[in-house]
């Protein structure tokens, strides 16, 4: 009797769904697996003397949580960079001392790029970095402040010592606060993203596993062929961290109250200008070998109203999306591309973004693709190391 | 004979065949023959990285004979009707010998590398998965 109740309850239990993997070509696998492998290799910066140094890493997450860098003490980086919401925040548009233009970028994998902010007006996270330090609208401060707080401030100026191998008090207000940049550069070159289901089924085809590879959900799997097949969009959010790194524009308004966005335009302008550029004398790269890219930039007129391919990993989490954060969720992004309206677009841009005229069921499977770019199981992340103490 | 000779000879120049000239010698190279230049091109590293800056090495002759200046350099994506977002620069390094430094391409797919020498534009595509 007990065994026919067993057997009876074998039979009862619900049967499991027999995993499937689509029939991908040989050319859409090729295309996938250029999506990884995940994580990259850490590589210092070598425009950064403290790149990748623990005392530098852990004096700028102290710095990164601390009001203490904005003249009136209310902000800090982790105000709008907030680690729980993918270093980013869920405002559409940056909250400083005023309302600013545009979305906070998230940080995550922010070390991989070669262009800073969405209009790539910096070409190193140092001089990024300072930028909201500085500017009025923002934390409003200035290097005589900056040094101040280091100074003044016991644990910082012992973390300062250690990290750039010199006593602070011999040093002067504006090096202080570029080091201060350096500090935080280094630490946010630590803010990683996590391993997905997505690594897990690209690795699995890399090395021929269709068993494993077929534990991403079928919607996903079809959403990555659309994403590397009919969508084009390999093109511009291409390898393992899913972006070119160059500027495009994909028809997103760049007329505000305040006036228009240049973009790229405006971006390349500042860049130009500034001396704390790979080819400046904060570089700490004494062959200014990292330059390349900035000496070579050239303005163009198509440049007006582009901005940055963002990455994609762990996007699910980013939201709000565009550089005016003026979509709300992933599914808005995608009905973007597929409704796109071409007089949007500048007549010497992309040719190749059209229409993509995509079905419910296509926008739902992108959508899902997009979905298995986030960790299913989150761990402890950069935020949590150690601090000056 | 002699006068079928001549007259092969004025028939050539009359169709404006091109003389022969040799590049400096570029191993492992891209070779374009124009009406009025042959150019020899690889990329530093061969092939030329996907959205990397690179250089590319150039090896250029005139079919007159004539001293060659430098090119300007520069690809761009037919399907996608645009180009790089950088500008080469281009230094001499031995006469008919060149470096393009600064090149970068940012999309996969079928680019055109185009050389302008002594007002001719000579190009040939490669395509970078």
């Amino acid at each position: 009797m007990r065994v026919a109740v067993a057997l009876l309850a074998i039979l009862l239990a619900p049967i499991p769904a027999v995993a499937e993997l689509l029939d991908f070509s040989g050319a859409e696998w090729a295309r996938i697996v250029r999506h990884g492998p995940w994580p990259l290799p850490f590589r210092a910066d070598p425009s950064n003397r403290v790149s990748g140094d623990a005392d530098a890493i852990a004096l700028g997450r102290t710095l990164f949580f601390d009001t203490r860098l904005a003249r009136d003490g209310r902000l800090s980086c982790a105000t709008c960079h907030d680690p729980a919401l993918g270093w980013s925040e869920q405002r559409a548009r940056s909250e400083g001392r005023t309302t600013l233009t545009r979305n906070t970028p998230s940080l995550l994998d922010v070390r991989l790029r070669r262009w800073f902010g969405w209009d790539g007006a910096h070409d190193n996270l140092w001089a990024t970095s300072l930028r909201p330090i500085l500017d009025p609208r923002e934390f409003a401060s200035d290097p005589t402040a900056i040094a101040d707080l280091l100074r003044g401030d016991g644990k910082l100026s012992a973390c300062y010592d250690r990290a750039f191998g010199r006593d602070i008090a011999g040093v002067d207000a504006e090096t202080l606060a570029i080091d201060a940049a350096k500090a935080l550069a280094a630490f946010q070159e630590t803010i990683d993203s996590a391993r997905t289901p997505f690594d897990d089924f690209r690795d699995a085809l890399d090395r021929g596993d269709r068993i494993a590879a077929a534990r991403l959900p079928l919607a996903a799997q079809r959403g990555v062929r659309l994403f590397v097949g009919k969508g084009n969009c390999a093109f511009c959010h291409l390898g393992p961290a899913f972006t070119n790194g160059e500027f495009h524009s994909i028809g997103i308004p760049f007329f505000t109250a305040e006036g228009a966005d240049g973009g790229r335009h405006a971006g390349i302008k500042t860049l130009q200008s500034s001396k704390l550029t790979l080819l400046g004398p904060w570089n700490d790269d004494p062959d200014l070998a990292p330059g390349t890219a900035t000496r070579h930039v050239d303005p163009q007129h198509r440049n007006f109203g582009e901005f940055r391919v963002p990455g994609l990993r762990d996007v699910a989490r980013t939201a709000p999306y565009m550089h005016d954060g003026s979509l709300a969720s992933l599914r808005d992004v995608v009905k973007h591309y597929s409704d796109l309206d071409p007089d949007r677009l500048h007549n010497d841009g992309e040719a190749i973004l059209v229409p993509l005229k995509l079905s419910e069921s296509e926008i739902d499977d992108l959508v899902a693709f997009l979905e298995s770019l986030s960790p299913t199981v989150r761990t402890s992340d950069a935020s949590s190391g150690p601090r000056c103490n | 004979m002699r006068s079928l000779a001549s007259s092969l000879v004025l028939l050539l120049a009359a169709t404006g065949a091109a003389e022969a000239c040799e590049p400096p010698r570029l191993d492992a190279s891209t070779r374009i023959d124009g009406k009025r230049h042959v150019l020899l091109f690889r990329g530093v590293p061969s092939p030329p990285p996907l959205n990397t800056s690179f250089a590319v090495e150039i090896a250029v002759c005139a079919r007159d004979g004539a001293s060659v200046a430098a090119p300007r350099v520069d690809a761009w994506m037919p399907a996608h009707r645009h180009g790089m977002n950088y500008r080469p620069s281009v230094v001499a390094r031995a006469p008919g010998s060149f470096r393009a430094d600064g090149l970068l391409l940012h999309m996969p797919g079928r680019w055109e590398f185009v050389f302008e020498v002594g007002g001719e534009r000579l190009t040939a595509t490669q395509t970078l998965d």
